[in-house]
């Protein structure tokens, strides 16, 4: 997509998001969505889950997304059952799913440590809606009690690579809601005068933030090399590194923003715990940084994965 | 010449002269080990052509673009055949002549400096000038009317100045404006090591090593066709040497640090504990080769590097740290107690390493212009 246009998709996609404070999915489907993630999956990704954390706004775009790495068709009738919280293994019995759940006819369901889908009809699954940090995020638990129809064996590697899909997307919602977190924090800092000043002249104050941003531009750098190479190394990397990113940018942000951070008067509270929750889909950053370093040592090998 | 073409050619020649370009010692070995066995590599390169690619025709290269330059400094570091630190100096310096230099000068002297003919050394730092570089003191006086003189002296003192105990030329900033001048009262110049006056006097580094040096020049005679650039335009000069230490230099640091994480990797056992270090280890040079990349894209295709590139520098400073610090702790004893050669190599690019948030700019002066120049947060 050239520079010019996918510099309106951005703004139209933002400002979509941010007019729409429920119904998100109906609005990003009228602006094509699903055809974006046809035709131009990495803008269409890139764009549309960084304006769901850039805005907060709540979608179930992650099913679509899912879906196709699945080798399925994406459909709003459609829902993916997502690892449990902190997992990347194939959810067999059990795991996380988006909102969508309550609306649809049957979920996919992978099993078999990746190697079998199936489809299993809302009858034969239990669903609890999670509460949790996020409440407004609306997960639900979903735990599955019949073997499902249409089972088809799965390629391996394709449970990797939806893992891998997952993973860029959730973390192009993190660097998008940490660049607010940081747009938030820069604005108080500027605002608040303490001691006859404004405390962003406060060299403490000033290097927080400047942490954060390296955080996030090197989350944004290891996103694009997520896509210029695509696989499940570089996807984990950059899931890794918005994890990373995400407890940077909050440490910080919400010091500098301190006692109104810490409130729900302030919106900072959402996207704190936003990421909180983001954050363990398909693997926290410490157990998939530990998975990494499992492989480097097994294969006694430490690949380059970009190169000039 | 086409970057993947370049880079299958060059493996392929590496690979066959491996015997005659492998340094003739066991790392680390000394400092003169080391300056030998670069200029030795830099010749063998230059004879083939591959150091000559990606610099100007008009300077005696190849042409091309220079990522071509970046891609062979990183193989030969990543093949251990020469330190990076020091082989950094030619992208420091020749960009230098080659944007700076009377034409002749340029095409006489780059030539001998990518060649290993000729050591140089940069002299910008002084005692009381560390961070603050538009403060520096080191004096040129004009032997007359400065527009027109054939001479200028030269007073004061340089230091860390890396190498110059082995160099032939200086790229010298001094102040040739009066002090509250700053930045537009400083020149260039590119001074002959062995002109009298100049007395070189090495420092051993935290790691044993007299890498650095200081230079005093006292009353040193400099012929005004060696100024690089106009009367009071050293400060232009100094900031262009910015966009090659912060693409080139870098992405061959990362290859370099790569290439000790897979010494690491070799041998490390596999537990939980070690993974993490191991992978958090990985993750950071990541991040960084995937910001290096961009950045020597950027740079390729015509853009103008500048403030943005302080993240790069803020990586590849915490990401060398957290690499040496990842081998203090998986290679028990080896920094502290380990008298082999390979004992002595982590331990003595360990303490190295430590100066990584230090040398360049500060961590705490990136941070600085992060937050004035990227984030726009105003004069503290």
């Amino acid at each position: 997509m050239e520079a010019a246009e996918r510099a309106l998709l951005e703004k139209t996609v933002r400002d979509a998001l941010e007019g729409a404070p429920t119904g998100v999915d109906r609005v990003l489907a009228e602006l094509g969505w699903l055809e974006m993630l046809a035709s131009e999956p990495r803008d269409a990704v890139d764009v549309v889950f960084t304006a769901l954390g850039a805005t907060n706004a709540t979608a179930t775009v992650l099913d679509d997304v899912l879906a196709v790495a699945l080798g399925l068709d994406p459909s709003p009738d459609r829902v993916v059952l997502l690892p449990p919280f902190g997992s990347w293994a194939a959810p067999e019995t059990s795991g996380l799913a988006t909102v969508r759940v309550g609306a649809v006819g049957e979920l996919v369901v992978v099993s078999d440590g990746g190697r079998r889908r199936a489809l299993v009809p809302a009858v034969d699954v239990a669903v609890t809606p999670v509460h949790g940090v996020d409440p407004e995020a609306g997960w639900c638990a979903v735990r599955v009690e019949g073997a499902g129809t249409d089972a088809t064996a799965l390629d391996p590697g394709v449970w990797d690579e939806a893992v891998a899909a997952g993973r860029r997307a959730v973390a192009h919602q993190i660097s998008g809601a940490c660049r607010t977190m940081l747009t938030l924090a820069r604005e108080h800092a500027i605002e608040r005068v303490q001691f006859g000043r404004p405390v962003v002249r406060f060299q403490a104050v000033r290097h927080r933030l400047a942490e954060a941003l390296v955080a996030i531009e090197a989350l944004d750098a290891t996103l694009a090399a997520a896509w210029d190479e695509p696989g499940p190394m570089t996807a984990a990397l950059a899931k890794a590194s918005a994890g990373r990113a995400a407890r940077t940018v909050t440490t910080h942000c919400q010091q500098v923003l301190a006692g109104v951070g810490f409130t729900t008067d302030h919106q900072f509270h959402r996207y704190l715990k936003r990421v909180l929750a983001l954050e363990g889909l398909f693997g926290g950053a410490d157990d998939v940084v530990t998975a990494l370093g499992h492989t480097l040592i097994a294969t006694r090998t430490a690949p380059t994965l970009v190169d000039l | 010449m086409e970057i993947a073409e370049f880079r299958t050619g060059l493996a392929a020649w590496l690979d066959e002269h491996a015997d005659e370009l492998a340094a003739p010692f066991a790392p680390p070995g000394t400092l003169d080990d080391q300056v030998e066995q670069m200029q030795r590599v830099k010749a063998l390169l230059h004879a083939a052509g591959w150091m000559r690619w990606g610099w100007p025709e008009r300077v005696g290269g190849l042409g091309g673009s220079p990522i071509l330059r970046t891609e062979l400094g990183a193989q030969l570091v990543g093949r251990d055949l020469i330190d990076p630190g020091i082989f950094s100096l030619v992208e420091v310096l020749a960009p230098t002549l080659v944007d700076f230099a009377p034409p002749q000068l340029a095409a006489d002297v780059v030539p001998r400096l990518l060649s290993g003919e000729e050591m140089w050394c940069q002299g910008f730092s002084e005692p009381a000038t560390g961070s603050d570089l538009g403060a520096l003191t080191c004096r040129a006086v004009a032997d007359g009317d400065p527009e027109s003189a054939a001479t200028w002296i030269v007073n004061g003192q340089k230091v860390w100045t890396s190498l110059a105990q082995y160099s032939e030329r200086c790229v010298l900033l001094t102040r040739t404006g009066s002090t509250e001048s700053r930045h537009r009262g400083i020149t260039a110049f590119f001074v002959d090591m062995d002109t009298p006056g100049i007395t070189v006097s090495p420092i051993e580094m935290i790691n044993g090593v007299p890498e650095f040096a200081e230079v005093f020049f006292d009353d040193v005679v400099v012929p005004a066709d060696r100024m690089l650039g106009e009367l009071h335009g050293g400060w232009a000069v100094a900031m262009s040497i910015l966009p090659y230490e912060r693409s080139s230099c870098f992405w061959q640091r990362t290859a370099y640090l790569q290439r000790r994480l897979q010494l690491l990797v070799d041998v490390v056992p596999d537990d939980d504990r070690t993974a993490a270090v191991v992978g958090e280890a990985y993750l950071q040079l990541h991040q960084l080769r995937a910001r290096s990349r961009a950045t020597q894209h950027r740079l390729a295709g015509g853009a103008t590097l500048g403030a943005e590139t302080s993240i790069d520098k803020v990586l590849v400073a915490t990401t060398e740290q957290t690499l040496y610090d990842a081998a203090l702790r998986l290679l028990p004893g080896t920094v502290q107690f380990d008298d082999s050669a390979a004992g002595e190599a982590w331990r003595a690019e360990y303490l190295y390493s430590r100066a990584a948030t230090i040398y360049g700019g500060t961590a705490e002066v990136q941070r600085n212009i992060i937050a004035r120049r990227l984030l726009d947060l105003g004069e503290e």
